[in-house]
Protein backbone atom coordinates (compact mmCIF):
# COMPACT_ATOMS: atom_id res chain seq x y z
CA UNK A 1 0.00 0.00 0.00
CA UNK A 2 1.25 3.15 -1.01
CA UNK A 3 1.47 6.49 1.52
CA UNK A 4 -1.43 7.69 -0.59
CA UNK A 5 -3.52 5.00 -0.62
CA UNK A 6 -2.92 4.50 3.54
CA UNK A 7 -3.83 8.02 4.17
CA UNK A 8 -7.10 7.79 2.00
CA UNK A 9 -8.08 4.64 3.67
CA UNK A 10 -7.27 6.41 7.37
CA UNK A 11 -10.13 9.52 5.48
CA UNK A 12 -12.27 6.43 5.08
CA UNK A 13 -12.37 4.82 8.26
CA UNK A 14 -12.00 8.35 10.50
CA UNK A 15 -15.43 8.98 8.52
CA UNK A 16 -17.16 6.03 9.39
CA UNK A 17 -15.96 6.44 12.84
CA UNK A 18 -17.24 9.86 13.15
CA UNK A 19 -20.57 9.12 11.64
CA UNK A 20 -21.39 6.84 13.84
CA UNK A 21 -21.43 9.88 16.68
CA UNK A 22 -23.18 12.45 14.45
CA UNK A 23 -26.59 11.81 15.85
CA UNK A 24 -26.05 11.53 18.96
CA UNK A 25 -23.83 14.69 18.73
CA UNK A 26 -26.94 16.41 17.06
CA UNK A 27 -29.17 15.02 19.57
CA UNK A 28 -27.41 16.08 22.47
CA UNK A 29 -27.09 20.04 21.42
CA UNK A 30 -30.76 20.31 20.41
CA UNK A 31 -32.57 20.35 23.63
CA UNK A 32 -33.20 23.84 23.11
CA UNK A 33 -34.85 24.79 19.35
CA UNK A 34 -31.73 25.43 16.86
CA UNK A 35 -31.98 26.30 13.27
CA UNK A 36 -29.23 24.50 11.23
CA UNK A 37 -25.95 26.53 10.65
CA UNK A 38 -26.50 27.75 14.60
CA UNK A 39 -26.20 23.73 15.22
CA UNK A 40 -23.12 23.66 12.91
CA UNK A 41 -21.35 26.66 14.55
CA UNK A 42 -22.65 25.14 18.23
CA UNK A 43 -21.13 22.10 17.52
CA UNK A 44 -17.83 23.75 16.17
CA UNK A 45 -17.61 25.68 18.94
CA UNK A 46 -17.02 22.61 21.19
CA UNK A 47 -14.72 20.90 19.08
CA UNK A 48 -16.63 18.64 16.46
CA UNK A 49 -16.30 19.81 12.67
CA UNK A 50 -19.60 18.67 11.05
CA UNK A 51 -20.03 19.78 7.49
CA UNK A 52 -22.97 21.44 6.04
CA UNK A 53 -24.00 18.83 3.34
CA UNK A 54 -24.32 16.25 6.00
CA UNK A 55 -25.61 17.89 8.61
CA UNK A 56 -28.88 19.12 7.12
CA UNK A 57 -29.69 15.46 5.30
CA UNK A 58 -29.05 13.67 8.83
CA UNK A 59 -31.41 16.77 10.30
CA UNK A 60 -34.46 15.86 7.84
CA UNK A 61 -33.91 12.27 8.51
CA UNK A 62 -33.61 12.63 12.15
CA UNK A 63 -36.86 14.56 11.79
CA UNK A 64 -38.65 11.62 9.56
CA UNK A 65 -37.38 9.26 12.30
CA UNK A 66 -39.57 11.18 14.44
CA UNK A 67 -36.38 12.30 16.78
CA UNK A 68 -36.61 15.81 16.13
CA UNK A 69 -39.55 18.25 15.24
CA UNK A 70 -38.97 21.34 13.03
CA UNK A 71 -40.65 24.63 12.01
CA UNK A 72 -40.39 27.48 9.84
CA UNK A 73 -39.72 30.51 11.66
CA UNK A 74 -40.01 33.87 10.18
CA UNK A 75 -39.51 36.40 12.75
CA UNK A 76 -35.68 37.01 12.31
CA UNK A 77 -34.27 38.76 9.82
CA UNK A 78 -35.02 35.38 7.31
CA UNK A 79 -37.09 32.25 7.77
CA UNK A 80 -35.31 29.52 9.24
CA UNK A 81 -36.22 25.92 9.75
CA UNK A 82 -35.72 25.50 13.43
CA UNK A 83 -35.30 21.53 15.24
CA UNK A 84 -35.87 20.48 18.83
CA UNK A 85 -35.60 17.20 20.17
CA UNK A 86 -39.24 15.57 20.50
CA UNK A 87 -40.11 13.10 23.57
CA UNK A 88 -38.94 10.37 21.59
CA UNK A 89 -36.23 11.72 20.78
CA UNK A 90 -35.39 12.31 24.22
CA UNK A 91 -36.02 9.05 25.37
CA UNK A 92 -33.39 7.61 22.83
CA UNK A 93 -30.99 10.39 23.90
CA UNK A 94 -30.80 8.66 26.85
CA UNK A 95 -30.05 4.81 25.90
CA UNK A 96 -27.89 6.19 23.24
CA UNK A 97 -26.08 8.50 25.95
CA UNK A 98 -25.93 5.32 28.00
CA UNK A 99 -24.56 3.15 25.35
CA UNK A 100 -22.00 5.76 24.38
CA UNK A 101 -20.48 5.35 28.24
CA UNK A 102 -20.27 2.20 27.85
CA UNK A 103 -18.16 2.31 24.89
CA UNK A 104 -15.99 4.21 25.79
CA UNK A 105 -15.12 2.77 28.67
CA UNK A 106 -14.53 -0.25 27.08
CA UNK A 107 -12.84 1.26 24.42
CA UNK A 108 -11.01 2.45 26.49
CA UNK A 109 -9.77 -0.70 28.13
CA UNK A 110 -9.07 -2.21 24.84
CA UNK A 111 -7.06 0.34 23.75
CA UNK A 112 -4.95 0.40 26.80
CA UNK A 113 -4.05 -3.36 26.86
CA UNK A 114 -3.41 -3.06 23.12
CA UNK A 115 -0.73 -0.50 23.83
CA UNK A 116 0.66 -2.04 26.71
CA UNK A 117 0.98 -4.99 24.61
CA UNK A 118 2.35 -3.39 21.62
CA UNK A 119 5.17 -2.34 24.25
CA UNK A 120 5.84 -5.43 25.30
CA UNK A 121 5.99 -6.53 21.86
CA UNK A 122 8.49 -4.19 21.24
CA UNK A 123 10.69 -5.24 23.95
CA UNK A 124 10.42 -8.46 23.45
CA UNK B 1 -26.80 36.26 -4.60
CA UNK B 2 -27.68 35.26 -8.25
CA UNK B 3 -24.81 32.61 -8.21
CA UNK B 4 -27.05 31.45 -4.70
CA UNK B 5 -29.94 31.52 -6.75
CA UNK B 6 -28.38 29.53 -9.80
CA UNK B 7 -26.68 27.11 -6.83
CA UNK B 8 -30.17 26.74 -5.42
CA UNK B 9 -32.20 25.62 -8.16
CA UNK B 10 -29.63 23.63 -9.65
CA UNK B 11 -29.57 21.27 -6.56
CA UNK B 12 -33.78 21.03 -6.67
CA UNK B 13 -33.03 19.47 -10.07
CA UNK B 14 -32.09 16.50 -8.66
CA UNK B 15 -34.18 16.37 -5.23
CA UNK B 16 -36.90 14.14 -4.50
CA UNK B 17 -39.86 16.24 -5.60
CA UNK B 18 -41.93 15.97 -2.46
CA UNK B 19 -40.28 18.07 -0.51
CA UNK B 20 -37.98 19.79 -2.61
CA UNK B 21 -39.02 23.01 -1.99
CA UNK B 22 -38.95 22.98 1.57
CA UNK B 23 -35.20 21.72 1.75
CA UNK B 24 -34.50 24.17 -1.04
CA UNK B 25 -35.84 27.07 1.58
CA UNK B 26 -33.79 25.22 4.04
CA UNK B 27 -30.55 25.03 2.21
CA UNK B 28 -30.95 28.90 0.99
CA UNK B 29 -31.53 30.27 4.29
CA UNK B 30 -28.52 28.08 5.61
CA UNK B 31 -26.09 29.16 2.43
CA UNK B 32 -26.89 33.08 3.30
CA UNK B 33 -26.61 32.34 7.28
CA UNK B 34 -22.80 30.35 6.31
CA UNK B 35 -22.23 33.58 3.92
CA UNK B 36 -23.03 36.53 6.22
CA UNK B 37 -21.16 34.43 9.43
CA UNK B 38 -17.95 34.40 7.07
CA UNK B 39 -17.93 37.45 5.10
CA UNK B 40 -20.33 39.92 6.54
CA UNK B 41 -23.55 41.45 5.07
CA UNK B 42 -21.32 42.39 1.94
CA UNK B 43 -20.12 39.19 0.28
CA UNK B 44 -18.58 39.43 -3.35
CA UNK B 45 -19.12 37.30 -5.32
CA UNK B 46 -16.28 35.57 -5.18
CA UNK B 47 -16.89 34.57 -2.06
CA UNK B 48 -20.02 33.29 -2.61
CA UNK B 49 -18.17 31.14 -5.18
CA UNK B 50 -15.76 29.87 -2.27
CA UNK B 51 -18.40 28.80 -0.31
CA UNK B 52 -20.22 26.91 -2.68
CA UNK B 53 -17.24 25.42 -3.77
CA UNK B 54 -17.10 24.03 -0.47
CA UNK B 55 -20.46 23.19 -0.30
CA UNK B 56 -20.03 20.57 -3.26
CA UNK B 57 -21.42 19.65 -6.64
CA UNK B 58 -25.16 20.22 -6.82
CA UNK B 59 -25.75 16.74 -7.34
CA UNK B 60 -23.61 15.30 -4.72
CA UNK B 61 -25.95 17.87 -1.94
CA UNK B 62 -29.15 16.35 -3.57
CA UNK B 63 -27.76 13.01 -3.48
CA UNK B 64 -27.15 13.18 0.26
CA UNK B 65 -30.73 13.75 1.05
CA UNK B 66 -31.62 10.28 -0.19
CA UNK B 67 -30.31 8.52 2.81
CA UNK B 68 -31.34 4.57 1.39
CA UNK B 69 -29.19 5.84 -1.98
CA UNK B 70 -30.46 6.04 -5.52
CA UNK B 71 -31.09 2.44 -6.91
CA UNK B 72 -31.90 1.71 -10.93
CA UNK B 73 -31.90 -1.79 -9.59
CA UNK B 74 -31.21 -1.97 -5.26
CA UNK B 75 -29.06 -4.62 -3.81
CA UNK B 76 -32.12 -6.71 -2.97
CA UNK B 77 -33.46 -7.06 -6.05
CA UNK B 78 -30.23 -7.60 -7.71
CA UNK B 79 -29.49 -11.36 -7.45
CA UNK B 80 -32.78 -12.39 -9.01
CA UNK B 81 -32.12 -9.93 -11.48
CA UNK B 82 -28.51 -11.47 -12.44
CA UNK B 83 -29.96 -15.03 -12.44
CA UNK B 84 -33.09 -13.76 -15.28
CA UNK B 85 -30.29 -12.00 -17.05
CA UNK B 86 -28.75 -15.25 -17.36
CA UNK B 87 -31.87 -17.37 -18.14
CA UNK B 88 -33.23 -14.49 -20.73
CA UNK B 89 -29.80 -14.28 -22.63
CA UNK B 90 -29.81 -18.58 -22.88
CA UNK B 91 -33.25 -18.31 -23.91
CA UNK B 92 -33.08 -15.53 -27.09
CA UNK B 93 -30.24 -17.23 -27.72
CA UNK B 94 -31.72 -20.91 -28.16
CA UNK B 95 -34.73 -19.43 -29.47
CA UNK B 96 -32.60 -17.66 -32.25
CA UNK B 97 -30.64 -20.91 -32.88
CA UNK B 98 -33.97 -22.69 -33.69
CA UNK B 99 -35.67 -20.07 -35.62
CA UNK B 100 -32.71 -20.04 -37.93
CA UNK B 101 -32.65 -24.45 -37.75
CA UNK B 102 -36.30 -24.04 -38.84
CA UNK B 103 -35.18 -21.57 -41.58
CA UNK B 104 -32.48 -23.40 -43.34
CA UNK B 105 -33.51 -27.19 -42.50
CA UNK B 106 -37.04 -26.72 -42.81
CA UNK B 107 -38.07 -23.56 -45.28
CA UNK B 108 -34.52 -24.02 -47.34
CA UNK B 109 -33.54 -20.61 -46.65
CA UNK B 110 -29.96 -19.68 -45.93
CA UNK B 111 -28.81 -16.83 -44.19
CA UNK B 112 -25.30 -15.12 -44.40
CA UNK B 113 -23.60 -15.22 -41.04
CA UNK B 114 -23.43 -11.78 -40.74
CA UNK B 115 -27.41 -11.18 -40.52
CA UNK B 116 -27.36 -14.12 -37.57
CA UNK B 117 -25.15 -11.92 -35.34
CA UNK B 118 -26.47 -8.82 -36.57
CA UNK B 119 -30.48 -9.81 -35.53
CA UNK B 120 -28.38 -11.12 -32.12
CA UNK B 121 -27.16 -8.12 -31.52
CA UNK B 122 -30.60 -6.10 -31.57
CA UNK B 123 -32.66 -9.14 -29.80
CA UNK B 124 -30.39 -9.67 -26.89
CA UNK B 125 -30.32 -6.34 -26.50
CA UNK B 126 -34.01 -5.60 -26.57
CA UNK B 127 -34.94 -8.67 -24.04
CA UNK B 128 -32.41 -7.48 -21.21
CA UNK B 129 -34.18 -3.91 -21.98
CA UNK B 130 -37.45 -5.59 -20.79
CA UNK B 131 -35.66 -7.58 -18.07
CA UNK B 132 -34.05 -4.02 -16.77
CA UNK B 133 -37.66 -2.13 -17.47
CA UNK B 134 -39.63 -4.78 -15.14
CA UNK B 135 -36.88 -4.53 -12.65
CA UNK B 136 -37.01 -0.90 -12.11
CA UNK B 137 -40.67 -0.74 -11.66
CA UNK B 138 -40.44 -3.78 -8.61
CA UNK B 139 -37.53 -1.14 -7.31
CA UNK B 140 -39.97 1.95 -7.73
CA UNK B 141 -42.54 0.04 -5.75
CA UNK B 142 -40.18 -1.28 -3.62
CA UNK B 143 -41.14 -5.10 -3.98
CA UNK B 144 -38.77 -7.71 -1.96
CA UNK B 145 -38.13 -11.03 -3.76
CA UNK B 146 -37.71 -12.53 0.11
CA UNK B 147 -40.09 -11.98 2.93
CA UNK B 148 -38.33 -10.50 5.51
CA UNK B 149 -39.67 -12.35 8.92
CA UNK B 150 -39.41 -10.07 11.80
CA UNK B 151 -38.10 -12.95 14.30
CA UNK B 152 -35.94 -15.32 12.81
CA UNK B 153 -35.26 -18.84 13.95
CA UNK B 154 -32.48 -20.96 12.90
CA UNK B 155 -34.82 -24.17 13.49
CA UNK B 156 -36.24 -22.92 10.10
CA UNK B 157 -33.10 -23.53 8.67
CA UNK B 158 -33.15 -25.74 6.04
CA UNK B 159 -31.92 -29.54 6.79
CA UNK B 160 -28.53 -30.49 5.24
CA UNK B 161 -30.04 -33.21 2.67
CA UNK B 162 -28.62 -33.18 -0.94
CA UNK B 163 -32.26 -34.42 -1.83
CA UNK B 164 -33.60 -31.50 -1.28
CA UNK B 165 -31.03 -29.63 -3.13
CA UNK B 166 -31.55 -28.60 -6.87
CA UNK B 167 -29.32 -29.51 -9.60
CA UNK B 168 -28.98 -25.90 -11.10
CA UNK B 169 -27.82 -27.18 -14.39
CA UNK B 170 -30.64 -29.72 -15.05
CA UNK B 171 -32.89 -26.88 -14.30
CA UNK B 172 -31.39 -23.96 -16.48
CA UNK B 173 -31.31 -26.28 -19.46
CA UNK B 174 -35.28 -27.75 -19.05
CA UNK B 175 -36.15 -24.05 -18.52
CA UNK B 176 -34.61 -22.70 -21.70
CA UNK B 177 -35.82 -26.15 -23.73
CA UNK B 178 -39.45 -24.88 -21.88
CA UNK B 179 -39.44 -21.32 -23.10
CA UNK B 180 -37.62 -22.85 -26.81
CA UNK B 181 -41.71 -24.62 -27.14
CA UNK B 182 -43.46 -21.83 -25.63
CA UNK B 183 -41.99 -19.50 -28.20
CA UNK B 184 -42.90 -22.18 -31.16
CA UNK B 185 -45.99 -22.61 -30.02
CA UNK B 186 -46.98 -18.62 -28.67
CA UNK B 187 -45.25 -17.56 -32.29
CA UNK B 188 -45.22 -19.74 -34.51
CA UNK B 189 -47.78 -22.64 -33.94
CA UNK B 190 -48.13 -23.08 -38.23
CA UNK B 191 -44.45 -24.04 -38.40
CA UNK B 192 -45.08 -27.10 -35.83
CA UNK B 193 -45.42 -30.22 -38.30
CA UNK B 194 -43.35 -32.06 -41.01
CA UNK B 195 -41.83 -31.50 -44.20
CA UNK B 196 -41.67 -34.63 -46.70
CA UNK B 197 -38.25 -34.26 -48.10
CA UNK B 198 -35.96 -30.93 -47.05
CA UNK B 199 -37.41 -27.96 -48.85
CA UNK B 200 -40.54 -29.75 -49.61
CA UNK B 201 -43.88 -29.17 -48.79
CA UNK B 202 -44.75 -28.26 -45.29
CA UNK B 203 -47.89 -29.73 -43.27
CA UNK B 204 -48.77 -28.66 -39.81
CA UNK B 205 -49.84 -30.29 -37.08
CA UNK B 206 -53.34 -30.28 -36.86
CA UNK B 207 -54.03 -32.02 -33.53
CA UNK B 208 -51.67 -29.37 -32.18
CA UNK B 209 -53.27 -26.63 -33.23
CA UNK B 210 -56.48 -27.83 -31.71
CA UNK B 211 -54.85 -28.09 -28.28
CA UNK B 212 -52.65 -24.76 -28.65
CA UNK B 213 -54.28 -23.31 -25.92
CA UNK B 214 -53.94 -25.97 -23.37
CA UNK B 215 -50.14 -26.94 -23.76
CA UNK B 216 -49.29 -22.82 -23.33
CA UNK B 217 -51.13 -22.85 -20.11
CA UNK B 218 -49.02 -26.42 -19.44
CA UNK B 219 -45.71 -24.80 -20.44
CA UNK B 220 -46.41 -21.67 -18.80
CA UNK B 221 -47.16 -23.24 -15.42
CA UNK B 222 -43.60 -25.53 -15.60
CA UNK B 223 -41.83 -22.49 -16.83
CA UNK B 224 -43.01 -20.28 -13.87
CA UNK B 225 -42.30 -23.23 -11.70
CA UNK B 226 -38.57 -23.87 -12.76
CA UNK B 227 -38.02 -19.75 -12.04
CA UNK B 228 -39.25 -20.32 -8.72
CA UNK B 229 -37.58 -23.06 -8.11
CA UNK B 230 -34.01 -21.55 -9.06
CA UNK B 231 -34.78 -18.34 -6.85
CA UNK B 232 -35.04 -21.20 -3.89
CA UNK B 233 -32.01 -22.97 -4.34
CA UNK B 234 -33.80 -26.57 -3.16
CA UNK B 235 -37.50 -28.20 -3.07
CA UNK B 236 -39.69 -27.81 -0.25
CA UNK B 237 -43.01 -29.37 0.78
CA UNK B 238 -44.69 -27.16 -1.42
CA UNK B 239 -42.80 -26.83 -4.60
CA UNK B 240 -42.82 -30.97 -5.28
CA UNK B 241 -46.73 -31.06 -4.69
CA UNK B 242 -46.74 -28.09 -7.39
CA UNK B 243 -44.05 -29.61 -9.72
CA UNK B 244 -46.11 -33.31 -9.17
CA UNK B 245 -49.76 -30.98 -9.85
CA UNK B 246 -47.67 -29.54 -13.17
CA UNK B 247 -46.80 -32.64 -14.48
CA UNK B 248 -50.26 -34.30 -14.03
CA UNK B 249 -51.49 -31.22 -16.25
CA UNK B 250 -48.98 -32.09 -18.94
CA UNK B 251 -49.92 -35.97 -18.63
CA UNK B 252 -53.41 -35.24 -19.13
CA UNK B 253 -52.53 -32.57 -21.91
CA UNK B 254 -50.38 -35.40 -23.33
CA UNK B 255 -52.97 -37.80 -23.04
CA UNK B 256 -55.41 -35.68 -25.57
CA UNK B 257 -52.84 -34.77 -27.86
CA UNK B 258 -52.38 -38.90 -28.24
CA UNK B 259 -56.10 -39.52 -28.02
CA UNK B 260 -56.23 -36.86 -30.75
CA UNK B 261 -53.28 -38.44 -33.19
CA UNK B 262 -54.73 -41.66 -32.66
CA UNK B 263 -58.51 -39.93 -33.78
CA UNK B 264 -56.83 -39.01 -36.85
CA UNK B 265 -55.57 -41.81 -37.89
CA UNK B 266 -58.30 -43.68 -37.22
CA UNK B 267 -60.11 -41.73 -39.18
CA UNK B 268 -57.33 -42.15 -42.00
CA UNK B 269 -57.72 -46.12 -41.47
CA UNK B 270 -54.11 -46.35 -40.49
CA UNK B 271 -54.42 -47.19 -36.53
CA UNK B 272 -51.08 -48.99 -36.45
CA UNK B 273 -47.45 -47.46 -36.85
CA UNK B 274 -46.23 -50.67 -38.67
CA UNK B 275 -48.81 -50.13 -40.79
CA UNK B 276 -47.40 -46.85 -41.91
CA UNK B 277 -44.06 -47.87 -42.13
CA UNK B 278 -45.05 -50.91 -43.59
CA UNK B 279 -46.54 -48.10 -46.57
CA UNK B 280 -43.27 -46.15 -47.14
CA UNK B 281 -42.03 -47.65 -50.03
CA UNK B 282 -45.29 -47.60 -51.86
CA UNK B 283 -46.43 -43.54 -50.71
CA UNK B 284 -46.63 -40.77 -53.10
CA UNK B 285 -47.57 -37.82 -51.97
CA UNK B 286 -50.64 -37.42 -49.23
CA UNK B 287 -49.72 -40.77 -47.60
CA UNK B 288 -46.66 -38.79 -45.89
CA UNK B 289 -48.81 -36.90 -43.69
CA UNK B 290 -50.11 -40.35 -42.18
CA UNK B 291 -46.54 -41.10 -41.41
CA UNK B 292 -45.74 -37.68 -40.30
CA UNK B 293 -48.51 -37.83 -37.85
CA UNK B 294 -47.51 -41.21 -36.62
CA UNK B 295 -44.17 -39.62 -35.80
CA UNK B 296 -45.98 -37.41 -33.59
CA UNK B 297 -47.83 -40.08 -31.58
CA UNK B 298 -44.79 -41.85 -30.69
CA UNK B 299 -42.88 -38.92 -29.56
CA UNK B 300 -45.89 -37.57 -27.52
CA UNK B 301 -46.04 -41.49 -26.37
CA UNK B 302 -42.64 -41.17 -25.37
CA UNK B 303 -42.87 -37.71 -23.48
CA UNK B 304 -45.76 -39.45 -21.35
CA UNK B 305 -43.98 -42.24 -20.33
CA UNK B 306 -41.45 -39.83 -18.94
CA UNK B 307 -43.73 -37.92 -17.87
CA UNK B 308 -45.32 -40.46 -15.96
CA UNK B 309 -42.14 -41.47 -14.53
CA UNK B 310 -40.98 -38.44 -13.90
CA UNK B 311 -43.70 -37.77 -11.41
CA UNK B 312 -44.14 -41.07 -10.12
CA UNK B 313 -39.84 -40.63 -8.79
CA UNK B 314 -41.02 -36.88 -7.64
CA UNK B 315 -43.91 -38.56 -5.63
CA UNK B 316 -41.60 -41.04 -4.13
CA UNK B 317 -38.85 -38.28 -3.31
CA UNK B 318 -41.92 -36.23 -1.85
CA UNK B 319 -42.54 -39.17 0.87
CA UNK B 320 -39.28 -40.11 1.49
CA UNK B 321 -38.31 -36.30 1.63
CA UNK B 322 -41.05 -36.01 4.57
CA UNK B 323 -40.31 -39.94 6.29
CA UNK B 324 -36.58 -38.64 7.04
CA UNK B 325 -37.89 -35.03 8.30
CA UNK B 326 -40.48 -37.34 10.36
CA UNK B 327 -37.66 -39.59 11.48
CA UNK B 328 -35.23 -36.79 12.57
CA UNK B 329 -37.28 -35.16 14.66
CA UNK B 330 -38.08 -38.57 16.41
CA UNK B 331 -34.77 -38.56 16.54
CA UNK B 332 -34.43 -35.53 18.63
CA UNK B 333 -37.24 -35.52 20.62
CA UNK B 334 -36.14 -38.01 23.24
CA UNK B 335 -33.76 -35.54 24.25
CA UNK B 336 -35.63 -32.62 24.20
CA UNK B 337 -37.99 -35.04 26.82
Amino acid sequence: MTEKELTEQYQKLTQELRRGILVLAALSQLKEEKYGYALINSLAEKGLDIEQGTLYPLLRRLETQGLLQSEWNVEGSRPRRYYVISPEGSTILQDLVGEWRNLTEVMEKLLAGKTSEGEQNESN
Amino acid sequence: MNLIDRYIHEVGRHLPRNNRADIQAELRSSVVDSLEDRFGSEASESDVGELLTELGRPRGVAASYYPQGQYLIGPGLYPLFRMVIWIVIAAVLGAQMLAWGVGIFIAGETFPVLDLLLSLLNSIPVSLGWVVLTFMILQRFDVKPDLEDESWDPQTLPQINEDDDLKRGELIVGLVFSILILVLVMFFPQWIGFVTTPGGKFYPNPVIIQYLGWIKISLLAGIGLDIILLWQRRWSIVSRISKIAVNLLSIAILVLLVQGHNAWLAARGSSGFFDAIEAIPGVVGGEWEVVGMHSFRLAFVVALVVTVIETLAALYRLVRANIKRGYSLQVISPDKA
